[in-house]
């Protein structure tokens, strides 16, 4: 045992003996056959060993080392909150989303930063090769179900040093390192905080706190470093994480029948109503249905962007304006000013891509502008692009926006944006998300047989 | 004893998160099973089915419609003979027919004894076209005032319901607008607008306006049924 080890309350005595001299008070915990009686003072004999004094604080040690536990308990409890929301998305139907720094807060529906985080590129790994991939906060889940167990162990350990709460310590970095990383993300990526992950990274952060008072409190470690232990230990992590990763991998649902597509194309576009976007050479066939001012169809584009995959598909573009002033199939304006912009792309189908670019970059303010006044709208565009203003508002590009929603009539396309057809097949709604990669990569393959 | 407690600690750590972790996953796959493939999930794009649309109505359209060739694609033209033969209705139903159509119908007005669509006209005639909207036929329906006589009269309500048409093959350059714009002419006997119809959108808005000038016309609109 390290003489100088640090007793833990319930490794004491009853101080019966505080007021007799150390080494007798030292020898009466360790010897059971100690008499007191039989000890006599001798200047000559040399002393038995008296370990130092106890160290003395608001936090001894061994507290420190059991908040690290708590710590990483309320870690891994919000890690599993996260990552049991994200496991139940895994059906590609539509759930709440748990946004609480209170643990075992009710999911709730909407929009939310947990939904907006989740349903982020960051939220997950290798989403291509497993429908939604793996988790982020699953290795959460892994490193602080590790901390807590070791740092129980640590607590419970009798002759702990400095080295192996300097070990703790640096094993709390890990989750402190990636919670800068991910609130770094958030703010900088995301554009919002998803409470819960804020609740993981304030238990990083009280994690490593309480790891680096225990190294304070904890006494020097003697002997030779325990390069086999830290080992040992640093393994067990590696171990949590491949383990959860791994069984992830094996029982995550990946194969669905929302693969193969939700319908195809029927009709061509004999009207040639089709506008095409910038592709690269041997790139899938496909069609995008898209609204100019569709908030969601510009989270789509990014999204697609995001994945790299855009640069996979030959797109051209159907305007379908959720817009009442020139689609029927609305009775309310969903995106007043909608058909303007559309009006404007089909004008100008060599400026298509920067009229788009430019209705998604101001989409919010010019949404603002189509319900608060058309005209100003028309206005601005044929301000801003001076290639459509004569033909923008006139018959011939309102008979176009015509025709490309009549496509969409000769095709039964579902009354909704944004939708991506690969090689005529629909991408499915519940594959536009976290399963995005995965699936479109399946129907990238399939249109390039 | 060291050791025991680490393995178990260790060991307990472990299979918790693995627990759950498969429980969670075996929910989702459960989920995923029952869930409804492909379910749709909004409305499916059709062409307009307004209000109006009464069945008495479609029929209506859909005899006319089929009169004057547009269904079967063969032909265009309807002749007030076929016209009142399909239809058959007094001439005030016959024009209650496109009453509901008020906000759509565009009168585009000739000068007498005139086929000629002056800038006024062709402007309307292109704003009702490019006001399709999700409709399926666009008809257009000339009369001729009751002066002069029949034969002439027919004449000139056939050259001004085909001056329509001219100006939209002209002007739109659509393959499609043969199997959509269905012309009748009425001459002077079927189905003359009373005076009332001068309130409605005429190309000749703030001219004077009565019972003989609007009925040197063409009636022009697209219906939004979905024959």
């Amino acid at each position: 045992m390290d003489p100088e080890r640090e007793d833990l309350p319930w490794q004491r005595k009853p101080d019966a003996d505080a007021d007799r001299p150390v080494a007798a008070a030292w020898a009466s915990r360790t010897d059971p056959d100690y008499d007191p009686a039989a000890v006599t003072q001798d200047d000559d004999a040399p002393a038995p060993y008296a370990p130092p004094p106890q160290r003395t604080g608001l936090v001894p040690g061994w507290l420190a080392t059991l908040l690290v536990a708590i710590a990483a308990i309320a870690g891994a409890t919000f890690a599993a909150t996260s990552t049991h929301d994200f496991a139940r998305h895994l059906d590609g139907q539509v759930h709440g989303v748990t946004c609480s720094v209170l643990p075992g807060g009710e999911p709730s529906l909407g929009s939310t930063g947990c939904k907006a985080a989740m349903l982020s590129p960051y939220s997950s790994i290798w989403r291509d090769k497993i429908w939604g991939g793996v988790p982020v906060a699953l290795g959460g889940f892994a490193v602080f179900a590790f901390l807590a167990a070791i740092a129980l162990y640590l607590t419970w350990l009798p002759d702990r040093s400095k080295r192996e709460s300097g070990w703790l310590l640096l094993a709390t970095l890990l989750p402190v390192g990636t919670s800068g990383v991910f609130a770094w993300i958030s703010a900088n990526e995301v554009g919002t905080f998803c409470t819960v992950c804020v609740g993981i990274y304030g238990a990083s952060a009280a994690a490593f706190l309480f790891a680096l008072v225990a190294l304070v409190r904890a006494p020097a470690g003697s002997g030779s470093l325990p390069w086999g232990r830290w080992a040992i230990w640093t393994l067990e992590g590696v171990l949590f994480v491949g383990a959860l990763g791994w069984a992830w991998m094996q029982w995550a649902p990946s194969e669905r029948a929302s693969l193969k597509g939700c319908g195809t194309l029927v009709a061509e576009d004999a009207a040639g109503v089709l506008l095409q976007l910038p592709r690269e050479p041997n790139a899938a066939s496909a069609l995008m249905v898209l609204d100019p001012l569709c908030p969601a169809c510009k989270a789509f584009e990014t999204r697609l962007g995001q994945t790299g995959l855009d640069r996979h598909l030959g797109r051209d573009v159907l305007l379908f304006p959720l817009d009442s002033r020139c689609n029927w199939m609305v009775k309310n304006s969903l995106h007043p000013g909608a058909c303007a912009v559309s009006e404007a792309m089909l004008c100008a189908p060599a400026a298509a891509t920067t009229v788009l670019d430019w209705a998604f970059r101001e989409q919010a303010r010019l949404l603002e502008l189509g319900k608060q006044d058309e005209g100003l709208l028309r206005k601005e565009i044929a301000e801003r692009f001076p290639a459509v203003a004569k033909c923008l508002g006139g018959a011939g590009v309102k008979a176009k926006v015509n025709k490309a929603l009549r496509f969409a009539v000769a095709n039964a396309l579902p009354v909704m944006t944004p939708q991506l057809y690969v090689g005529g097949t629909r991408l499915c709604d519940e594959d536009t998300d976290l399963g995005l990669e995965f699936a479109l990569r399946r129907l990238i393959s399939e249109a390039n047989r | 004893m060291n050791g025991v407690v680490h393995g178990l600690l260790i060991s307990a750590g472990l299979m918790a998160p693995l627990f759950l972790v498969q429980g969670w996953l075996g929910e989702a796959r459960v989920s995923l099973e029952s869930a409804t493939p492909n379910k749709p999930a909004a409305a499916v794009a059709t062409v307009a089915e307004e209000g109006y649309c009464t069945p008495a109505l479609k029929q209506i359209v859909r005899r006319v419609a089929g009169a004057c060739g547009l269904i079967q694609q063969e032909g265009r033209g309807c002749q007030p003979a076929d016209a009142a033969k399909v239809v058959a209705l007094s001439d005030e139903d016959f024009n209650a027919l496109f009453l509901p159509l008020a906000s759509r119908v565009h009168i585009i007005e000739y000068d007498a004894n005139s086929v000629t669509l002056d800038d006024a006209a062709k402007d309307a005639v292109g704003r009702a076209w490019a006001d399709r909207r999700g409709a399926s036929f666009f008809f257009v329906v000339a009369r001729a005032s009751p002066d002069g006589k029949a034969d002439v009269n027919q004449k000139l309500s056939e050259g001004r319901a085909k001056a329509v048409l001219e100006h939209l093959k002209g002007t739109f350059a659509d393959p499609d607008i043969e199997k959509q714009v269905g012309l009748l002419w009425l001459g002077e006997e079927f189905a003359q607008l009373p005076e009332t119809f001068c309130s409605w959108q005429r190309s000749r808005a703030g001219l004077a306006c009565d019972a003989k000038t609007i009925n040197r016309s063409a009636f022009i609109a697209w219906i939004d049924c979905a024959i």
